[in-house]
C-alpha cells in the first residue's frame, strides 16, 4: 500500500514536473543554504583549528593596547612593546617557557629585475623553537645566527618561485629595500590563512630587522609557549604582572597592553563562525518554511484538482487513511525530492566556496541525513492539512466534483 | 414478497428516510420507503430526476446511509456501519459502475481495474492475473496497457465493468451505465450485463431513465417524489 503511494507520488511529480519544480524551489532553496553553511562553516571551523594547532594551542601572545577600550586602534594609542620588553621576559619568563618576538612590516623584495611585495618578520633568537616548521629547502637560521644579526633569511614558497621561478633560491642574496640578506631555507607553502598570505614572507634577525629596516627597536608582538595546556592562566598571570612592572602601570590603573591565548583565539574564532553560521542558518530555515507553505499550496491546488480521483477510490474501497496516506506520502515524496536537489545543489556551492577559500571540502554525512529527514518531516507537516482535507472528503459529494 | 420461504433477501430497505436540512426547511428525499431485492436479481430503478432514485442507489452502495429506518445488506444492518466498514464493504462486496465511467486519468485499464485490489492489500502479481482475467471477462483483451483516452466510450465502459467485477462482489450498482452511450453500444453493455446477471448469478441494481435498457432488467421500481411509486414484482404477484 506505501509503496503504491509512493509510485503514485513519484507519477504525479513527473506528470506536472513544471509545477512540481516550482514548488519544490523554495525547500530546494533552503536546502542548498543549510547544506551549503555547514559544508563550508565546518571547512572552515576546521582550518582555523588545524591552523592554530600548527601554530601551537599553547602560545601565549603580548602585545601593546588597552583591552578595555576596544573601539579604539590599539596599537596606535599605546606605547609599543620594545627590546626591553622582549629581554625581560626572556629573562624572567625564560624559566617556564619559549619566549620570542617580533617585528613586521611589508616591503619589496628583489633579485635582479623580479620582485614582489614581501611580509617582512624580523625574529629574535628563540623564534622558531616555538612551533614545528616545514621546510621545502635549505635549513632553519640557528640562535646563533639570529643573536648575532646575521645577514641571512627564510623565505615562503611564493618569494622563491617569483623571485627564482623553479630554480633553488638557497645560497642566493636578495634585496630588501637598501639592504641584501642570504637566503638559507626555503618555507613549504602554506596558502593563505586568517592572518594573512603566508607564502610571502621572509625572515630575518630581530636586530637586523630592526637597524636595517624599521629603524625602531620596537617589537610588535612577544610570544611565550606554555608548557602545557593547563600552565597558560598562571603563565598569563604571571607575564602580565611582570609586564605592568616592566611597563611601571600604578596598581588600580589599567594595562595597556594585552596577553591573550591561542585557545583564547580558537574559541573566539570558532564561536564568530558558529554565529554567523546560526544567523544563515536561520535564514535558511525561514526559506525553508516558505517551502513547505509551497508544499501545502500545492498539495491542496492538488487534492481539490483530484476530488473526482478521490470519490472514485472511495467508492470502490479507499479507507480515510488510504487517502490520507496518499496524499501525505506525495507532499513527503515531493518535499524529500526537494531535499535531495538542495542536498546536491549545496555541495555544489560548498565545493565551489571552499576552494575558492582554500578550505578543506567536508560533507557531514550526519548533517545530510538530518537535513534529508527534515525536508521529508516538512511534507509531512505541511501535506497534512491538505491530505486531511481529501481524506474527509464526502464520496458522493466527491463524485459528483467536475 | 418473491422471496422463497426460509432465504433472506441480499437487499432490504426497511421504513428508509433520507433527508437533508432541519426543521421547516427539511427536505426528503426518500420517505418511508420499503422493498426487498433478492440475490441474483437484476433490478433497474426509475424516476424522474429528484424522485428520490439516486439517494436510494447511493444508500444500496453503501455510500450514504439512512436518517431513518434500516438497511440490511445480506443481513447486516449496512446503515448503521461507520464508514471505514463501509468502505471494506463496498471493497469486497459491492461493483460500481457510472454514467460517466469514473476510471482514473492517464491511467491504464489495467492499473484502473487493480484499484480495489489494491485497498483489499493483494499483492501486486495476484492483482495483476486478476486484472487481466477481469479485462478479459468485458471482451478487452489486448487493450490491458491502454489509457482511458486511448479508448472508445464502450470501452471505457467496459473497463469500468471489470474494475466492478474484479473484486467478485455481491452486488453490482450501475448509475445510468449507458447514459453516455449511443444504442449499439448500450446494448453491448447492457447484453454483457445480462450474462453476468444470468451465468454468473450476479445481483445488479441499475438506476436508468431508459426505458428500452430499463427493459433488460427482470424486475422494475419506479421512484416519484422520495417514494416507490411502482414495483413490476407486485404487480407480477398481483
Amino acid at each position: 500500500m506505501l509503496l503504491e503511494s509512493v509510485r503514485l507520488a513519484l507519477l504525479s511529480v513527473v506528470r506536472n514536473k513544471m509545477r512540481s519544480f516550482l514548488t519544490l524551489l523554495g525547500v530546494i532553496i533552503g536546502v542548498a543554504a543549510v547544506i551549503a553553511l555547514l559544508t563550508i562553516g565546518g571547512g572552515a571551523r576546521e582550518k582555523i583549528r588545524s591552523e592554530m594547532a600548527g601554530l601551537g594551542s599553547r602560545l601565549i601572545f603580548v602585545f601593546a593596547g588597552m583591552p578595555t577600550d576596544p573601539s579604539m586602534p590599539a596599537v596606535a594609542t599605546a606605547r609599543a612593546l620594545t627590546n626591553t620588553h622582549l629581554l625581560s621576559l626572556e629573562k624572567t619568563i625564560g624559566p617556564y617557557g619559549i619566549v620570542a618576538g617580533h617585528a613586521e612590516t611589508r616591503l619589496r623584495v628583489s633579485y635582479g629585475a623580479r620582485g614582489l611585495s614581501g611580509q617582512i618578520l624580523g625574529v629574535s633568537r628563540a623564534y622558531f623553537g616555538l612551533r614545528d616548521w616545514s621546510l621545502k629547502r635549505g635549513r632553519l637560521p640557528t640562535a646563533v645566527e639570529l643573536a648575532s644579526n646575521a645577514s641571512i633569511c627564510v623565505v615562503g614558497s611564493k618569494v622563491s618561485e617569483a623571485l627564482f621561478g623553479v630554480e633553488n633560491p638557497i645560497g642566493a642574496r636578495i634585496r630588501l629595500g637598501s639592504f641584501h640578506c642570504r637566503i638559507v631555507g626555503e618555507l613549504s607553502a602554506r596558502g593563505a590563512s586568517f592572518s594573512g598570505d603566508q607564502d610571502t614572507i621572509v625572515m630575518m634577525p630581530l636586530g637586523l630587522f630592526q637597524t636595517r629596516i624599521s629603524g625602531k627597536n620596537d617589537v610588535e608582538q612577544i610570544l611565550i609557549n606554555a608548557p602545557s595546556e593547563a600552565s597558560i592562566p598562571t603563565l598569563k598571570a604571571k607575564v602580565a604582572e611582570e609586564m605592568r612592572r616592566l611597563r611601571r602601570i600604578a596598581p588600580g590603573r589599567n594595562d595597556d597592553f594585552q596577553v591573550e591565548d591561542m585557545a583564547e583565539y580558537m574559541r573566539q574564532a570558532s564561536s564568530i563562525i558558529g554565529n554567523v553560521t546560526a544567523i544563515l542558518g536561520a535564514i535558511a530555515a525561514i526559506s525553508l518554511l516558505v517551502g513547505g507553505i509551497g508544499i501545502m499550496n500545492i498539495m491542496l491546488v492538488s487534492v481539490t484538482e483530484r476530488t473526482r480521483e478521490i470519490g472514485i477510490r472511495m467508492a470502490i474501497g479507499a479507507r480515510q487513511r488510504d487517502i490520507l496516506v496518499q496524499f501525505l506520502t506525495e507532499a513527503s515524496v515531493l518535499s524529500l525530492l526537494g531535499g535531495v536537489i538542495g542536498i546536491g545543489i549545496g555541495l555544489g556551492i560548498a565545493w565551489v566556496v571552499t576552494a575558492l577559500m582554500n578550505v578543506d571540502f567536508v560533507p557531514s554525512p550526519a548533517a545530510i541525513t538530518a537535513i534529508a529527514t527534515v525536508s521529508m518531516f516538512i511534507g509531512i507537516v505541511f501535506g497534512f492539512f491538505p491530505a486531511l482535507r481529501g481524506a474527509r472528503l464526502d464520496p458522493i459529494d466527491a463524485l459528483r466534483h467536475e | 414478497m418473491n422471496a422463497p420461504p426460509g432465504s433472506s433477501p441480499l437487499l432490504a430497505f426497511s421504513k428508509v428516510w433520507r433527508s437533508y436540512g432541519e426543521g421547516d426547511m427539511q427536505i426528503h428525499a426518500l420517505s418511508d420507503v420499503s422493498f426487498q431485492i433478492e440475490k441474483g436479481s437484476f433490478v433497474a430503478v426509475t424516476g424522474p430526476s429528484g424522485s428520490g432514485k439516486s439517494t436510494a442507489m447511493n444508500i444500496l452502495g453503501s455510500l450514504d446511509t439512512p436518517s431513518r429506518g434500516d438497511y440490511y445488506f445480506n443481513g447486516t444492518e449496512a446503515g448503521r456501519l461507520d464508514k471505514g466498514t463501509r468502505a471494506d464493504l463496498r471493497n469486497r462486496h459491492i461493483g460500481f459502475v457510472f454514467q460517466g465511467y469514473n476510471l482514473l486519468p492517464r491511467t491504464t485499464a489495467l492499473d484502473n481495474v487493480e484499484l480495489p485490489l489494491v485497498y483489499r492489500g493483494l499483492s501486486a502479481p495476484r492483482r495483476r492475473t486478476l486484472a487481466r482475467r477481469a479485462l478479459a471477462q468485458v471482451g478487452l483483451e489486448g487493450r490491458e496497457h491502454h489509457t482511458p483516452s486511448a479508448l472508445s466510450g464502450g470501452q471505457q465502459q467496459r473497463v469500468a465493468i471489470a474494475r466492478a467485477l474484479v473484486s467478485e462482489p455481491t452486488l453490482l450498482v450501475a448509475d445510468e451505465p449507458t447514459g453516455n452511450l449511443d444504442t449499439e453500444r448500450s446494448h453491448e453493455i447492457m447484453t454483457l450485463l445480462t450474462d453476468l446477471n444470468r451465468q454468473q448469478g450476479l445481483t445488479i441494481v441499475m438506476v436508468t431513465h431508459e426505458a428500452d435498457i430499463a427493459a433488460f432488467a427482470g424486475r422494475q421500481i419506479g421512484f416519484r417524489d422520495g417514494r416507490i411509486a411502482y414495483d413490476s414484482c407486485d404487480e407480477g404477484m398481483g
